[in-house]
């Protein structure tokens, strides 16, 4: 009987408390530890429903993901996460972050083969060299605005292409590539290479996921972290009113600049990752400007402006340019439907992928009862 | 009374013309000095000198007695010369709120700061700083609403809160009740009344209507074809032929 009293009891604070399951989940879903676990939840589960779930009910496997696409899909994203900080937030259009994924790429690849091939090691010189560029390149390129920064960052990252691939040819393998990256296992006993043993590897799979997952994990919270940081709220001023911002007493142009190397650090994590996983540094898919354009279109699809948007980016572009490339009678067209996707994203959903889940998840809410805006 | 801001000799020539020419004004602590003159005669100019966003020809502006030509416009802010704009200079995508928290993490935090690794929940007094500013302009219960969707009226009084957050000692205001309704240009007048008394602020007031200009002024400085014509309390302006004829007659194409 007692319990039947308390289970009441407990049944009407709870009322008191949460008005709706709705408003609970709306107060609980921007704190930091929340974006933090859905994230981890979503790495985790990522493989499991991209890979496997459509395989158990049957789909032709030439039309589903692999696992390392996976993979390449989370080191883009965090490309992307990076990039939004500069476009989204800062409002600052660069063409070339392919400098900062690119070197990074080649830092950490020369280093594996001439020091060092521990992970680890390969991304803290990957990044740091991208930090160090992005520092020197947004310092000059950050004196002009709109478009005159979008053309110099372009033109910078044209000169770097082609030191790398002539003058400095000797030592980054000009147009052939880097090919002795030489990648050690993980913490010097994980290959990365090699299933995941404690799990049932239908989930994760290989170290390699494990090691690129929990670098995206990292990437949100960081990304996260900045939003709510000072730092947040001053780039969007700088996005939304420049000048208002330089008078309420506000150095813009260092803040311009901090935002600039805080995504270049992120081009850089992502550069260094991709030459782990693929253990060759490509010239055309790391220093050539069309990287610097993939990455506006992925973080303009998934939705600029968002935390999640530009994951989401990452992946549609991923599963066009590798899933639907090889597609029979379509494969040959896949940048035309690229491009029609591009155009159907910016025309129905000006703030992408990321903006109608949004709209839907509001729809959902009223249909339910919610109180949402 | 003290002088806070003097400029001397200030020249400006933008090509052939000159926009400023020899203007020497100078402004004491907690009076409002407003600046009229016909359009073109080089108000905006003035302006923009002393907030650094033009470099002078020749000259010279000292704020609190040191010389501000050398600074660039935020650290002119720093110093303590807040500005409103002529039109609601606001961040339109933004809440009220974070509107004026981004100004008060300008007055507390300074031109730049390398925190963008911690939480903006660390920082309770730039949060009480915020609400302070909501609360002076009298828009803590719309603080959640996006400030493009504010009433014209609100959103100059909350560009004006932006530039009050960092407590300036000199503020300049530009065109303060331009496109505001009879009532929200008298409200505007009086909170800039309210705002002259409470926090001892100095005001460089440039405004169009003369109603306004004459009721709330402690002196008026008028600019014809970049120098300074007049100078005085109202009454004297008022009655000052040179001032006359400028608005009245004698302007040439």
């Amino acid at each position: 009987m007692s319990d039947e009293v308390k289970s009441a009891e407990a049944a009407d604070s709870a009322e008191v408390e949460s008005p709706s399951l709705y408003d609970r989940w709306n107060a609980v879903r921007e704190r930091e530890i929340t974006v933090a676990v859905l994230t981890v939840v979503g790495v985790f589960l990522a493989p499991f429903v991209l890979v496997e779930v459509p395989e158990m009910i049957g789909i032709r496997t030439q039309y589903i993901w692999y696992r390392s696409l996976v993979t390449l899909a989370l080191i883009w994203g965090i490309f992307a996460i990076g990039y939004d900080l500069l476009l989204g937030f800062t409002g600052l259009l660069s063409f070339g972050h392919a400098i900062f994924w690119g070197t990074a790429a080649y830092a950490a690849g020369i280093f594996s083969a001439e020091v060092s091939g521990s992970p680890i090691a390969m991304l803290l010189v990957g990044t740091t060299v991208a930090v160090l560029l992005a520092w020197v390149i947004g310092w000059i390129s950050l004196r002009r605005g709109g478009i005159y920064f979008a053309i110099l960052t372009l033109a910078f990252g044209q000169m770097i292409y082609y030191i790398f691939l002539s003058p400095l040819g000797w030592l980054t393998g000009g147009e052939n590539g880097f090919n002795s990256v030489a990648v050690d296992p993980l913490l010097g006993f994980l290959p990365l290479g090699a299933e995941v043993a404690v799990v049932p590897d239908a989930l994760i799979g290989t170290w390699m996921y494990v090691f690129v997952g929990i670098a995206t994990i990292l990437a949100v919270v960081v990304g996260n972290r900045v939003l709510n940081s000072p730092y947040g709220v001053v780039l969007r001023a700088i996005r939304e009113n420049e000048q208002r911002a330089e008078f309420v007493g506000l150095n813009v142009w260092r803040y311009k600049l901090m935002a600039f190397i805080v995504s270049g650090a992120f081009a850089g994590v992502a550069g260094s990752l991709y030459v782990i996983q693929r253990s060759f540094v490509p010239i055309e898919n790391t220093l050539s400007w069309t990287v610097s354009g993939e990455i506006v279109i992925m973080t303009v699809l998934g939705g600029v402006g968002s935390l999640f948007g530009p994951l989401l980016g990452a992946g549609l572009y991923m599963y066009v340019a590798n899933i639907v490339s090889g597609m029979s009678g379509i494969g040959d067209f896949w940048h035309m439907i690229l491009g029609l996707v591009f155009v159907a994203v910016v025309v129905l959903l000006p703030e992408g992928l990321w903006g109608g889940l949004s709209w839907i998840r509001e729809r959902v809410a009223g249909a339910l009862g919610g109180d949402d805006r | 009374m003290s002088t806070i801001l003097e400029t001397d000799g200030l020249v400006k020539e933008f090509g052939g013309l000159t926009a400023t020419d020899d203007v020497n004004l100078s402004i004491e602590q907690g009076e409002l000095l407003s600046l009229i003159g016909p359009n073109g005669a080089g108000k905006s100019t003035l302006i923009n000198l002393i907030t650094r966003m033009l470099e002078e020809t020749e000259g010279d502006i000292r704020f609190e007695g040191e010389s501000i030509t050398d600074l660039e416009p935020h650290e002119v802010v720093q110093r303590g010369i807040g500005k409103s704009f002529q039109t609601a200079s606001i961040f339109p995508e933004l809440s009220v709120e974070e509107n004026a928290n981004i100004a008060s993490l300008g007055a507390e935090h300074g031109a730049f700061r390398f925190n963008f690794l911690v939480h903006r929940d660390s920082y309770p007094e730039v949060e009480q700083r915020t609400l302070d500013t909501l609360e002076a302009v009298g828009l803590r219960d719309q603080r959640d609403t996006r400030a493009a969707d504010l009433p014209y009226g609100d959103k100059r009084r909350l560009e004006i809160g932006i530039a009050l957050a960092s407590e300036p000692s000199l503020l300049l205001m530009d065109e303060p009740t331009a496109g505001m309704s009879p009532e929200e240009t008298q409200s505007t007048v009086e909170l800039i009344k309210d705002l002259q008394e409470e926090l001892d602020l100095t005001i460089l007031l440039v405004e169009h209507d003369m109603e306004i200009v004459f009721s709330i002024s402690d002196r008026i400085a008028v600019l014809n074809r970049g120098s300074i014509i007049a100078e005085g309390t109202p009454d004297e302006v008022q009655g000052d032929p040179s001032v006359q004829e400028a608005y009245l007659g004698g302007v040439e194409l």
